[in-house]
C-alpha cells in the first residue's frame, strides 16, 4: 500500500503543476452550508433539482381541490330501480331478447311519464382491463339508450354513464356474478 | 416526484454528468473524464484529486482495472460489494447501521450486486478515513469485496448530513464521493440517490431508486377508488386522493410532477391533472362520456386519452396547456388505452374493430394502423418500453390474463408474467426498462408485482389493499 501511495503523490505533484496551467478556472467551490448552491458557469451538467423547503404555492389556474363532493360519493352507491337490469354477454353490447322486453317496459313508463328523466348506467364484469371496460360500459349504456329511442322515447329524456368494472353488483368471481355485473342499470333522475 | 426527493439539499453534486443519450455505458475515456470531473468537487479533495485523476487518465492501461457490469448479459456475474457501517457523528447512532441497510436493500434489488455480509467485515471505518487515512483495501478484497461503500452521517437539529464514498477495492481508487444535506425525513431519498449513482458508475444506466408507482385501490370500506403512490422499493405508501368517489387510470407527466387521471368526484367522469407535490388540480377533458388518459407525449405537450362519444370510444389528444382537442384514431370499434412511443412519433392502442380487443400501432399524422397482437382472444393495456423496442400488454392465454411483450412490428412475442391460478394484467415499464410492474389478481386477492423484463425475478410491491390496479411507473428521477 505504501508504495502505491507514494507513487500517487508523485503523480499528484506533477499533475497539480499541469492543472495550474490549464485548469485553474475549473476550481470548484464546495458550499458547506445553505441549499442554493448554483453551479458555476463552467460546471458541467449539474443536477437541476432545485432544493425546496416547502411545496410551491398552487398555480393560479388551479384552485385547491374542493372537499369531497356529494355527487362524487353518490355515484358509488347502488341506486334502487323499479326496472330490471339489461344483461349482456361477455365483451358484448347487443341488447338480447330479455333485455328488449325490459326496454319495452321502460319505454312504456317513460312515454307515460313525459317529465321523467332516465339515466342508463353501463357496467362490466371484473375481468379484463379497466380502461377497456370503461368504454365497453359506455357502449352498453348507449346500446340500450338507442334501443329505447327506437321504441319512441325522446332522446332528451335519456342519458348514459359508464362505471366500467368499478361498481360490481355482485362481488363474486364466478359465471353467476359476472352475468349479473354485465348490465345496464336504469336510474330515474 | 415526492416532496422529500425534491427537497434534498445538495452540497457537492454540482458536477454530476447525466447518463449518455443512448443509455449505454460511456466509453472508458469518457468514464475516466467523468470520474475526474466528479471527483474534483468531492469530499474536500478539491484540486488535488482532480489533478490525480487527470494524471490517471494519462495512463490508459489503468483503465482496464475499472469495474464494470454488463447489464445486457443475462445471468451475468454480480459484483461483490461491501457497505460498511457508517460513521455516526452527532445525532442518532442507529443510523450507523440503518443507512447501510437501506443502501444494501437498494443494491440487492438491482440484481447486479452481491452484498458481502456485515458480519464478515474486518475493518471498522472511522472519521479518519474521511480525512486522508486509506482503507485497508487488501482486507476488503480478502473478504471478497470488489467495491466498498463507506459513509458518515450526522444530524444537527433538523439538519441531516450524509457523506458517502464508493471505492474500487481491487485498485484502491475512489470511484464516487458525494455529500448530501437535507432534513431527517429525506434520509431515504438521499440514500436512493446515491444508490442510483453507484448503479450508474458501474453500468452507465441510471438506477431507478426514488421512482414511484401510482395506482388505484379501494380505501377502507369505501366503494370508491382512490389514487395511491408507493416507492419502487415498496416504502412510503400514501393515498393521493380522498374523495370516496372513483379516481382511476393515473398517468405520469414526463417531468414526474403531474398525474393525469379520471375522477367521478363531480358526479360525471372528468380527466384532471393533479400536481403530486401541491395537490393543485386542473380539469383537462370534460368532453364526451367515458374517458381514460393513456399517456403523455414525451415532450409533455399532449395528453393522449380514449374518450367515448355516442357510445363509441376514439383516441384523442389534448394540449395540456390550452386544452385544444384533436382526434387521432377513429372507427366504429372501441379505441382506448393510447401509449405513446418514447420518440413521440407513434402510439400503441387497443381497438376491438376486428371483433375482439387487440393492440394496434399508429404513426401520428400517417394514415393506417397496424395490428401487432395475434388477433385472437383479448389483448389490452399496451405500455411502450423506454427504449422503444418492446410493447408490453395484457394478453389472454388458457382462460387467464397474462403479461406479454412484443416488438413494435408485432414480431418476437414473449410471455413475461403468467400464473395458473390467477391473472397478471396492466404492465408498466420502469424508466430504465429493466423491470415492469403489473397487477396480480386471484379472486379477492390483488397485489402489485415488480418483475424483471426477462421474467426471471419478481417481488411483491403492494399487497393488503383492496382491488389494486392500473399501476403506472413514474419517470426517472
Amino acid at each position: 500500500m505504501k508504495g502505491t501511495f507514494s507513487w500517487k503523490w508523485a503523480v499528484l505533484a506533477l499533475s497539480i503543476a499541469a492543472l495550474m496551467s490549464v485548469g485553474c478556472a475549473k476550481k470548484q467551490t464546495v458550499k458547506s452550508e445553505g441549499t442554493e448552491a448554483p453551479p458555476s458557469a463552467s460546471a458541467p451538467a449539474p443536477i437541476t433539482e432545485a432544493p425546496m423547503k416547502e411545496p410551491p404555492p398552487p398555480m393560479a389556474t388551479a384552485p385547491a381541490m374542493p372537499p369531497a363532493a356529494a355527487p362524487g360519493v353518490a355515484v358509488t352507491e347502488e341506486k334502487m330501480s323499479q326496472f330490471d337490469d339489461v344483461r349482456f354477454d361477455f365483451d358484448k353490447s347487443e341488447v338480447k331478447p330479455d333485455g328488449r322486453k325490459t326496454c319495452g317496459v321502460v319505454a312504456d313508463y317513460l312515454k307515460s311519464h313525459p317529465q321523467a328523466k332516465m339515466q342508463i348506467e353501463g357496467h362490466c364484469d371484473d375481468r379484463g382491463t379497466a380502461e377497456y371496460n370503461m368504454a365497453l360500459g359506455e357502449r352498453r349504456a348507449t346500446a340500450v339508450m338507442n334501443y329505447l329511442v327506437s321504441l319512441g322515447v325522446p332522446k332528451a329524456a335519456l342519458s348514459t354513464v359508464s362505471f366500467g368494472k368499478e361498481k360490481p353488483l355482485d362481488p363474486g368471481h364466478n359465471e353467476e356474478a359476472w352475468g349479473k355485473n354485465r348490465r345496464a342499470h336504469f336510474v330515474l333522475k | 416526484m415526492s416532496t422529500a426527493l425534491r427537497s434534498v439539499g445538495l452540497l457537492d453534486v454540482v458536477s454530476t454528468t447525466p447518463p449518455g443519450p443512448s443509455g449505454r455505458a460511456p466509453c472508458i475515456h469518457a468514464r475516466l473524464h467523468r470520474l475526474a470531473t466528479n471527483l474534483g468537487e468531492k469530499c474536500g479533495l478539491g484540486a488535488a484529486a482532480v489533478a490525480f485523476l487527470l494524471a490517471l487518465s494519462l495512463f490508459p492501461s489503468r483503465a482496464h482495472s475499472l469495474l464494470y457490469i454488463d447489464i445486457n448479459a443475462p445471468g451475468g456475474k454480480r459484483m461483490p460489494i461491501a457497505v460498511a457501517d457508517f460513521v455516526a457523528g452527532p445525532g442518532d447512532p442507529s443510523l450507523s447501521r440503518a443507512i447501510p441497510t437501506i443502501l444494501s436493500a437498494d443494491l440487492v434489488l438491482t440484481d447486479l450486486f452481491d452484498l458481502v455480509p456485515p458480519t464478515a467485515h474486518m475493518e471498522t471505518v472511522t472519521a479518519a478515513h474521511f480525512s486522508g487515512m486509506p482503507l485497508s483495501f487488501p482486507g476488503w478484497k480478502m473478504i471478497g469485496a470488489e467495491a466498498v461503500v463507506i459513509g458518515k452521517v450526522e444530524t444537527r437539529g433538523d439538519r441531516l448530513s450524509i457523506e458517502m464514498r464508493l471505492y474500487d477495492a481491487t485498485q484502491g481508487t475512489l470511484l464516487l464521493g458525494k455529500r448530501y444535506t437535507g432534513t431527517p425525513g429525506q434520509l431515504r431519498s438521499i440514500v436512493h440517490r446515491f444508490a442510483n449513482e453507484i448503479v450508474y458508475t458501474f453500468t452507465g444506466v441510471r438506477g431507478v431508486f426514488g421512482t414511484e408507482i401510482a395506482f388505484t385501490a379501494r380505501s377502507g370500506k369505501s366503494r370508491g377508488k382512490e389514487l395511491y403512490i408507493v416507492g419502487m422499493d415498496g416504502q412510503d405508501l400514501r393515498k393521493v386522493t380522498g374523495n370516496l368517489s372513483y379516481n382511476l387510470f393515473p398517468r405520469w407527466s414526463p417531468d414526474g410532477q403531474w398525474l393525469a387521471y379520471t375522477s367521478f368526484r363531480t358526479g360525471v367522469p372528468v380527466v384532471f391533472l393533479r400536481n403530486v407535490l401541491t395537490g393543485a388540480e386542473k380539469e383537462v377533458i370534460r368532453f364526451g362520456g367515458s374517458k381514460a388518459p393513456g399517456g403523455f407525449s414525451p415532450d409533455g405537450v399532449w395528453l393522449y386519452a380514449g374518450v367515448s362519444q355516442a357510445g363509441n370510444s376514439d383516441i384523442y389528444r389534448v394540449r395540456v396547456v390550452g386544452g385544444a382537442l384533436e382526434r387521432i384514431v377513429e372507427g366504429w370499434g372501441l379505441e382506448v388505452s393510447p401509449s405513446p412511443s418514447p420518440d413521440g412519433r407513434q402510439i400503441a392502442f387497443v381497438s376491438d374493430r376486428g371483433g375482439s380487443p387487440q393492440i394496434y400501432v399508429k404513426t401520428i399524422g400517417v394514415a393506417g394502423e397496424t395490428r401487432i397482437s395475434n388477433g385472437a382472444g383479448y389483448a389490452t393495456s399496451p405500455s411502450w418500453s423506454p427504449a422503444g423496442d418492446r410493447i408490453a400488454y395484457t394478453a389472454r392465454s388458457g382462460g387467464r390474463f397474462i403479461v406479454a411483450t412484443v416488438a413494435p412490428d408485432g414480431s418476437g412475442y414473449r410471455e413475461v408474467a403468467s400464473v395458473t391460478d390467477g391473472d397478471c394484467e396492466d404492465p408498466s415499464f420502469s424508466p430504465d426498462g429493466r423491470s415492469m410492474v403489473y397487477t396480480y389478481r386471484k379472486r379477492d386477492y390483488s397485489a402489485l408485482i415488480v418483475i424483471s423484463t426477462d421474467g426471471r425475478r419478481q417481488r411483491t410491491l403492494v399487497s393488503g389493499l383492496r382491488d389494486v390496479g392500473s399501476p403506472a411507473w413514474s419517470p426517472g428521477r
